[in-house]
């Protein structure tokens, strides 16, 4: 409507005055002579102002400007203004038109009901063989045409798209019709597509080469910018790995268009045994909702776990309800060294939580006096015979080190640092306890230790008689809300409810100042009848984390800083089938040692594709001390689904120590093992991943049309953006680029209607005035 | 070497802690003597409202602060054994209690519980107090007059169930049917198994010798005297101990008797050796 009133009034498009260069096209005799008629009417001006009458100085005025607008319209008319446009050449420019033959561009979103029309519906119509866009284009273009999802290649129509491809590689496909076109005369690329790119290609770079060669792209949207009804399961975050039997936590993103405050079911399904279900509020307001969910994983190996919503009622989109995760469950046995300064009831309750773990080692090494130890749980009879390692490679054995009720004075100082290294470098878990002598009562202030731990530590040793106390009864925080290691709600109590029925426990460490990257998953306040503060103070009303951790280099420290907590197993309100007390130690210590890295990590990524599809594989190799090995073979094996294996060599990335990489391409559908070995000078040292290769949904997330990406293409390289129903300027928009062969055209503006409306304007102006003034 | 320096020290601290705690005895007007009196002694004016007898030493139980603490249980009756002391769950209190953990905080690395002010060696506890709980390891004194209620029963229970350990000690062998009634009420699954010296029990400290543990008591009607009873989960003397019985000894009295110099240093040192070793048992296993 805009665009149909301008072009009334100004004779031409808008799009030819962003393109157009301004002239005039009188000669300068021409002007000097309007300008010196000019000149001679301000004497007659001048004059004007003198005469006498009934008019006042304001109406003298008002008749004056409109006069002399009249007069200087009609002066710029006679100096000729025109658009100087440089446009193609008909028939001697080329362009190419990409079209988008992927999965998405099947979705029905233009209409509804019945009539509802699919996106390839509009290209098969608007760009087909006998379409009036097409014969326009190609009357002022050599027009190429190119089908493109995963691959780009050239076709001759857009009769032949089967729209099948389950990838959009949108900037790889621009890229490739423009090598395809480098040695002719480009006027520029046409992108008919969704949008709905899925390829882990940044597009910024792409952009730069495109913007670099002066190739304009006009962008095509096709589909809705919206859905009316729709829900996606969007993005599934799980932990590569968990251990056989744990909890695998997993953020879901969850989009939704048209359910605002409906619950709808999300399902995990494990090998089509469901795992966890929730049902899920989709908040009134909200587009995205992330959703944690958890469930228990008891087979090991590669598994492939499905989080799916049903498809609802009146859904536009049915394929997009499901997205897949790769999971490793091992069966492992995680190491655990527990060191314990005095004998305490910790110990007892701890052992006894974990103890028919079987995918849980707990070494514990309690001193029972000055100089003496009790070793539980040794794997032999040297193990820790010599009290706690004195060694990296003697402490590295380990993935998690739970430090008790122990002094700082009793390590050396190259055991608190060896013990830092355990977690920034090595990557291992460090789980400190509450209790008399830790934190800063234990003296760990200006040690190499306080560094991990994630309260500030600060001040001398404090001698038992004038510690700290407080009652603290537990509570969940917004991160503890759906974090593992909280989870020990029950058919009838969700977490929150549950923790907040735990008995109050007890806390000899002040814990003053958290540091800035800690994170609080259970706090304490002091219960009704309660106390805290130190000795001779008390307070009533005092919080203090009771559960806290922060990544701290490669590893995790996390502090839990109460002092008997097994009385969430004990104290007499606890039933004796309540296991909130294991399943919290059990969960604790698997988080504690997740993600602790072996001495060869390996890794795919992605680690679901499209059948050949490359991946790449990537391995990290460290010797025993951790110290990054450059010097290692190492050899990715390669089994198939069908069994087939194939060797395949990961060569040193050289720009980044320790580090191995190599591309695998899967032939075969299905679930392939990657065991990696290393041969290192000091051992074999081997660790396995797994790659999924199957046809991916990819093409239907996030699958409305997504112009925020089309329209930066477009202004970016200087072509432009275009929705279905404004598409048909295009042939002529494409002949302003100024690329290719051109010829320059001179557009007169002096007879635009909107000049003439102007000066009638101004005429009837002056005269409606002097009639209403009584001039005339 | 280091064991046997340990043992050397508790003999000195034994030693130590006898001369210590005679003052304190005299202070409180000490000398009742240890013999038990005549059955039916009438204690009554030293009842509490729920039938419970109090010692004439007791003044609370400790705040609790997290700190190992010794715990007496405490059972209703005065039918057995009772006398000066009291019934039989309260003989030896509380000059065994504290002598223990004195011994207990010299000797380990632990930091028990001794005395505070008139408070004195730790805490004495029913079984169908819910305080119980805060105490997973406890003291029962003079089995053969337990006879507990349906909510002791309960209480004891789940309190061995959770995790609880219970030492069961100055035990005379006509206790035994007595003792094992009421276990068999409150641990109906469970059933005693003799102890033959050798288990981690014995050896979580000190390494006792099972041919220096004096007898308590004589006789023994034909039973291998003097020996040690244990009620294990599950039935399975591989897995965790929770019921210690003491059977035909009365290593409390050792206990108190170290204080008074009436007990020979040797069997005081076997007695607090027992100890030590059942508490650092039940705090690490």
């Amino acid at each position: 409507m805009f665009g149909a009133l301008f072009q009334l009034l100004f004779k031409y498009r808008p799009a030819v005055f962003e393109q157009g260069d301004f002239a005039l096209g009188a000669p300068m005799s021409v002007i000097l002579i309007v300008l010196l008629a000019a000149a001679l009417t301000i004497p007659a001006l001048l004059t004007y102002f003198r005469v006498r009458g009934k008019s006042t100085p304001r109406d003298r005025i008002v008749l004056t400007v409109l006069r002399g607008a009249a007069l200087l319209l009609l002066m710029a008319c006679l100096f000729r203004p025109m658009l100087l446009l440089s446009e193609a050449v008909p028939r001697r420019n080329f362009i190419g038109v990409l079209l988008d033959d992927s999965r998405s561009m099947r979705i029905a979103d233009r209409g509804t009901g019945a009539s509802a029309r699919t996106r390839s519906d509009f290209v098969r119509d608007t760009l087909g063989e006998k379409s009036d866009l097409l014969r326009q284009l190609r009357k002022k273009f050599q027009v190429r045409l190119f089908r493109f999802g995963g691959s780009s290649t050239r076709t001759d129509s857009a009769g032949g798209m089967r729209y099948d491809q389950r990838e959009t590689r949108l900037v790889d496909a621009i890229e490739a019709a423009r090598q395809d076109l480098e040695a002719v005369p480009l006027s520029g690329l046409v992108v008919v597509s969704d949008g709905a790119d899925n390829a882990a290609a940044e597009v910024n770079d792409a952009l730069l080469a495109l913007r670099a060669r002066a190739v304009p792209v006009f962008t095509v949207g096709l589909g809705s910018e919206r859905f009316a009804r729709d829900i996606e399961v969007q993005r599934v975050e799980a932990p590569r790995r968990v251990l056989k039997n744990g909890t695998l936590v997993a953020d879901v993103i969850i989009r939704q268009r048209g359910f605002d405050g409906e619950t709808v079911p999300l399902i995990v399904e494990d090998g089509g045994r469901i795992v966890a279900r929730a049902d899920i509020l989709m908040p009134a307001g909200s587009d995205a909702s992330p959703v944690r969910i958890t469930a228990k994983l008891s087979e090991s190996g590669a598994r492939t776990l499905t989080f799916r919503i049903p498809v609802q009622d009146r859904e536009q989109v049915m394929e997009n309800n499901a997205q897949r995760a790769l999971v490793q469950v091992r069966d492992a046995r995680e190491k655990v060294l527990y060191i314990e300064g005095a004998p305490r009831y910790e110990v007892r309750f701890i052992r006894e939580a974990v103890e028919l773990d079987s995918n849980i080692q707990l070494v514990v090494l309690q001193r029972t006096a000055d100089g003496k130890f009790i070793r539980l749980n040794v794997d032999n009879g040297d193990e820790l015979v010599a009290g706690f390692p004195k060694t990296r490679a003697e402490l590295y054995k380990y993935t998690a080190v739970v430090l008790g009720d122990i002094e700082a004075s009793f390590f050396t100082h190259d055991q608190l640092a060896m013990l830092t290294d355990f977690v920034s470098v090595r990557g291992g878990g460090l789980l400190q306890l509450g209790g008399r002598h830790s934190f800063s009562e234990g003296g760990y202030a200006g040690t190499p230790l306080a560094d991990a731990m994630p309260f500030v530590v600060e001040g001398p040793a404090v001698a038992d008689s004038l510690s700290f106390f407080a009652d603290l009864a537990p509570s969940l925080t917004p991160a503890g809300f759906a974090h593992a290691v909280t989870q020990i709600g029950t058919a009838k109590l969700t977490a929150t409810e549950k923790w907040k029925s735990m008995p109050s426990v007890t806390a000899v460490n002040r814990i003053k100042k958290l540091k800035p990257g800690a994170v609080v998953l259970i706090t304490g306040n002091v219960p009704v009848g309660g106390r805290a503060g130190m000795p001779g103070e008390t307070m009533t009303r005092y919080e203090q984390p009771i559960l806290a951790y922060q990544r701290f280099g490669r590893g995790l420290a996390v502090a839990l800083a109460v002092q008997d907590d097994w009385q969430w197993r004990m104290a007499g309100s606890i039933e004796i089938d309540d296991l909130s007390f294991q399943t919290f130690w059990r969960q604790l210590l698997r988080w504690v040692t997740s993600d602790t890295p072996e001495r060869v990590e390996a890794r795919a990524t992605p680690d679901q594709v499209n059948p050949k599809s490359p991946v790449n594989l990537r391995a990290i190799v460290v010797d025993s001390a951790f110290l990054r090995l450059n010097d290692a073979k190492v050899i990715a094996q390669v089994t198939a689904p069908s069994g087939a294996r194939s060797d395949l060599p990961l060569d040193w990335a050289v720009e980044r120590d320790g580090e191995y990489r190599a591309v695998f391409t899967p032939a075969e559908e299905g679930v392939h093992r990657v065991r990696v070995t290393a041969t290192t000078s000091s051992g074999v040292v081997t660790d396995t991943t797994y790659i999924r290769a199957a046809a991916l949904d990819a093409e239907y997330t996030m699958a409305e049309m997504r112009r925020p990406l089309l329209q930066r293409i477009a202004d970016e390289t200087g072509g432009r953006f275009y929705t279905a129903d404004k598409i048909s300027t295009l042939p002529d928009d494409i002949a302003m680029t100024k690329r290719g062969v051109t010829v320059v055209n001179q557009m007169d503006l002096w007879d635009m209607p909107v000049i003439f409306v102007l000066l009638v304007g101004l005429v009837s102006a002056e005269w409606g005035y002097r009639k209403a003034r009584g001039l005339a | 070497m280091r064991t046997y320096a340990i043992v050397r020290r508790v003999g000195a601290v034994a030693v130590g802690a006898m001369l210590l705690a005679q003052a304190a005895h005299a202070q409180r007007g000490g000398g009742r003597g240890g013999g038990r009196g005549p059955r039916g002694f009438d204690m009554s004016a030293l009842s509490d409202p729920n039938g419970f007898y109090t010692p004439p030493d007791f003044r609370g139980n400790p705040v609790y602060d997290g700190r190992f603490t010794f715990a007496r249980i405490k059972y209703r009756g005065y039918g057995y054994w009772s006398g000066r002391e009291g019934p039989g769950w309260s003989h030896d209190y509380p000059d065994a209690d504290v002598h223990f953990m004195k011994i207990l905080r010299e000797i380990t690395s632990m930091r028990p519980f001794t005395d505070f002010g008139n408070v004195l060696g730790g805490a004495i506890v029913s079984l169908d107090d819910p305080a119980l709980f805060k105490y997973p390891v406890s003291y029962l004194s003079e089995p053969g007059g337990w006879f507990p209620n349906a909510e002791e029963v309960a209480g004891l229970h789940k309190y061995l169930s959770k995790g609880g350990f219970m030492i069961v000690d100055d035990f005379p062998f006509e206790a035994w049917g007595t003792f094992t009634n009421a276990m068999a009420r409150a641990m109906p699954d469970l059933r005693p198994i003799q102890l033959t010296g050798k288990e981690p029990i014995f050896d979580s400290f000190f390494k006792v010798d099972m041919a220096k543990v004096r007898r308590g008591y004589s006789g023994g009607g034909g039973r291998n005297g003097g020996d040690f009873y244990g009620y294990f989960e599950k039935n399975d003397p591989k897995k965790r101990l929770i019921v210690l019985a003491a059977y035909g000894q009365d290593i409390g009295e050792s206990w108190q008797w170290s204080g008074q110099g009436f007990m020979p240093v040797d069997v005081s040192n076997e007695a607090f050796k027992l100890g030590v070793n059942f508490v650092i048992y039940a705090l690490t296993h």
